[in-house]
């Protein structure tokens, strides 16, 4: 038996599906403009719950790449530094081995000789004094880099006659990576036997490169050719190695941040692929899907018009 | 034999009784958009024969009774689901609140509206507390990067900042949609009492008029609208009292009984704020079982007050571990002990003020003659992936996301579950309709046929009246 229709069963049951297919686009049509299937937590409680935990993953991987870009910044201008101080080695190793010949040496010589050497000193202490442009943190100072880590004594005519290191020995490990730290800076003076070796005094290598710059300096000035020649052209061999073993170190360094960074790199487009499929539309599926709703819409518009404005009434006589 | 004059009398009662089908078409369709109003139909009963030698002759017929149209057992059903849907649209709307307040949604660049089969793999970030601790932990790596740059102890003291203030606003925000909820509540009782009292005085109106033989089809409609008015608001069970009265009774109390409102609904607080509904006069503690009062106090006191908690231990652990780990440590001046947060839960936290006057004083080294130390900033950015025993052995954002999820699972259901209701009481609307519902079609049809009756019955008057005048004039002539 055919169930009997009231007049207001069209007109509740037509509102009800424009609701429905209005509703229908409305979440289309956000999708499309947002390009997100899930925007609020109850849309798809699962899915959101995964998108917060990639997108906490991956603001962790972030962090791990500024950190691997400030310490790239870093071991830049450390490398700076170490070049600096490499030249400064090579010249003074240069002048030891020129002084050290007593043939060719008049005392006037040794004298310009001793003044190179002084105002290698000074180029040494500035180097060793060097900040982090972008946070004006000490390089060399250790941990203990709140002041300049070396400080000078002169003596009454103006010649360094002492170099005082103010920091530690401890360098700051930082994180570029799940259970990876990495660091560039370099102590300025490490007198035990482990840890990181310093840059200007290190045990474990036998430098000392400010103390060897004034003993060379003071033998100069003392035109104490066998001393320059004997003991101050071996330290400052030391000294020299040291700086180049410094370099490398830098350059591993680098090397490994390189990498981090293309881990961390490859680990944000992994995270973001899977934000991408936990939370992104098909875009496809999502045009399709509202071009039906349109069209539903829209024939029902129509349909709902012509059998609303239908009733026994208009067949009646006026 | 009738004889002319009870003809006429006959064709006068039938023009009564078709007058009478138009006047209840005329109700129909005056009230075919009257919400709650079942149609209604004449009775038109032949009048008992008369013997006559010839056998039995017709007396012509009378209206005898209007009947409305009504199914019982639809409306029993549509009172029940009508809870059902009370309930659900109340839990429905109060996590939609927690929802909003919450303000953890993902939004879109739109990098994604182009035809690519995938959406851009960058598009989605969030808005809320997950992207925020993030940050926070995050900060804390910057600062280990660079433990002596003020400026970034600035930033980690401005993403701390973030962090407890938006913990302070969702609480904030919680409490006030729980007292909306209390209010709601206390709004829904005293709707359900007005209800009470016009379905006591509709009884008493019905009872009357049939006990006096007629009939209340109208008052029915309006008491049963009022029923599932009600029944929108609790569960509610009715059972026939005498003379068509409905007695009602809520979660076992039976509230009215005929024309009497034995007891009405009160609010009361059980200790901790959080209104229930008893009896007034009674004070008996109910325990309702549907309806949009049962659903608001299922929603206040289930899913939004575990999000509250839930948020509460979060902050209350993030203050804990992370002043436990930064009062070790020393500031870039040497000071130690100072706390990073202060407060104790969702509601107090607040970053310690000495550090946003002077961010040096975040405690980021191990040592005090170290300011340049990042031991201890190390640690702080490690709690953010370390498990915590206080979040269930989740992560910060982890014990987050859960919470998360665990609202939108929550509200997830409530939006089905009204979806299906909705559903479940268009489709008995419908049926009932199709029972008690005026259509114009049937109604313009029956106008047409007691129209046609009238005038025959309106020919047959004036057909006995020529036969009179006739009769008349066989005796002037």
């Amino acid at each position: 038996m055919l169930m009997r229709v009231a007049s207001n069963s069209y007109t509740n049951a037509m509102l009800d599906q424009f609701n429905t297919l209005v509703a229908r686009q409305n979440t289309l049509q956000s999708e499309v403009s947002t390009g997100l299937s899930v925007q609020t937590p109850s849309d798809n409680p699962v899915a959101m719950q995964n998108t917060l935990n990639y997108l906490a993953d991956n603001a962790t991987q972030q962090q791990y790449s500024a950190n691997i870009s400030t310490l790239q910044a870093r071991a830049d201008t450390v490398d700076n530094v170490l070049q600096s101080l490499q030249s400064a080695s090579s010249q003074a190793s240069q002048i030891a081995t020129s002084a050290g010949n007593v043939t060719t040496n008049s005392p006037t010589q040794l004298a310009t000789y001793a003044d190179q050497v002084n105002q290698l000193i000074n180029q040494v202490v500035t180097a060793a004094n060097t900040q982090d442009p972008a946070t004006g943190q000490y390089l060399f100072g250790g941990t203990a880099s709140g002041a300049p880590p070396y400080t000078t004594t002169t003596g009454a005519n103006g010649d360094v006659t002492a170099a005082t290191y103010n920091g530690n020995s401890t360098v700051n490990q930082v994180p570029i990576g799940s259970n990876l730290t990495a660091t560039v800076d370099i102590p300025g003076a490490n007198p035990g036997a482990t840890g990181a070796r310093g840059l200007i005094t290190d045990q474990q290598s036998g430098a000392d490169f400010l103390n060897h710059l004034i003993s060379l300096r003071n033998d100069l000035q003392a035109g104490d050719t066998t001393a320059i020649a004997g003991t101050d052209t071996a330290n400052l061999q030391h000294d020299e190695n040291n700086i180049s073993f410094q370099v490398a170190n830098n350059g591993v360094q680098q090397t490994k941040l390189t990498a981090a960074a293309t881990f961390a790199t490859n680990n944000t487009q992994s995270l973001n692929q899977q934000i991408s499929d936990a939370s992104s539309a098909n875009i496809v599926n999502v045009m399709v899907q509202l071009s039906q709703a349109q069209t539903a819409y829209q024939a029902a518009l129509e349909s709902g018009s012509k059998i609303m404005s239908l009733s026994l009434l208009n067949y009646m006589p006026a | 034999m009738l004889g002319l004059f009870s003809t006429l009398n006959l064709a006068s009662h039938s023009l009564q009784a078709q007058m009478t089908g138009i006047e209840v078409t005329g109700q129909n369709l005056a009230n075919v958009n009257t919400t709650g109003y079942s149609r209604q139909v004449v009775h038109i009963t032949a009048n008992p024969d008369i013997q006559t030698g010839i056998g039995p002759e017709g007396t012509g017929a009378n209206a005898t009774s209007i009947q409305q149209i009504v199914s019982n057992l639809m409306n029993s059903q549509i009172q029940s689901q009508n809870s059902t849907s009370g309930y659900w649209n109340a839990q429905q709307s109060a996590l939609q609140s927690g929802q909003n307040d919450l303000a953890e949604f993902l939004s879109g660049n739109g990098s994604a509206s182009g035809a690519s089969a995938t959406a851009a793999a960058t598009g989605a970030t969030d808005t809320g507390l997950d992207g925020q601790l993030s940050a926070l932990f995050n900060g804390f790596q910057s600062v280990a990067a660079s433990p002596t740059s003020v400026s970034a102890r600035q930033a980690l003291v401005g993403q701390a900042q973030t962090v407890a203030a938006s913990f302070n606003g969702v609480n904030t925000q919680l409490n006030s949609i729980n007292q909306s909820l209390n209010a709601s509540l206390t709004s829904d009782v005293s709707s359900a009492n007005q209800l009470l009292t016009q379905i006591a005085t509709l009884n008493s109106q019905i009872t009357s008029a049939q006990f006096n033989g007629g009939n209340a089809n109208d008052l029915s409609d309006e008491r049963e609208q009022d029923l599932e008015n009600l029944s929108q608001l609790t569960n509610i069970s009715t059972s026939s009292g005498n003379n068509g009265a409905v007695n009602i009774t809520i979660a076992g109390q039976t509230l009215v009984s005929g024309n009497t409102v034995n007891d009405t609904l009160q609010t009361y607080d059980p200790g901790n704020g959080n209104l229930l509904v008893q009896t007034t006069k009674g004070q008996v503690n109910l325990t309702l079982t549907g309806g949009s009062m049962q659903g608001t106090i299922d929603a206040r006191d289930g899913t939004l007050a575990t999000l509250q908690s839930n948020l509460n231990a979060l902050a209350s652990t993030l203050i804990t571990q992370v002043n436990n780990v930064n009062s070790a440590g020393y500031g870039l001046t040497g000071s130690t002990g100072n706390s990073f947060f202060n407060g104790s839960d969702a509601s107090t936290i607040t970053v310690n003020p000495a550090l946003v006057t002077n961010p040096s004083l975040v405690q980021a080294s191990a040592s005090p003659t170290s300011p340049g130390d990042n031991t201890v900033a190390l640690q702080l950015a490690q709690l953010g992936t370390t498990p915590q025993a206080g979040l269930d052995n989740q992560t910060f954002n982890g014990s987050y996301a859960s919470t998360v999820a665990d609202l939108g699972g929550a509200l997830d259901d409530a939006n089905s579950q009204v979806t299906n209701q909705t559903t479940v009481t268009n489709m008995l609307a419908t049926q009932r309709s199709s029972i008690s519902g005026v259509s114009i079609d049937q109604e313009m049809t029956n106008m047409m046929t007691y129209q046609q009756a009238y005038q025959a019955s309106a020919q047959l008057v004036t057909t006995v009246n020529t036969m009179l005048t006739d009769t008349l004039a066989m005796k002037t002539s």
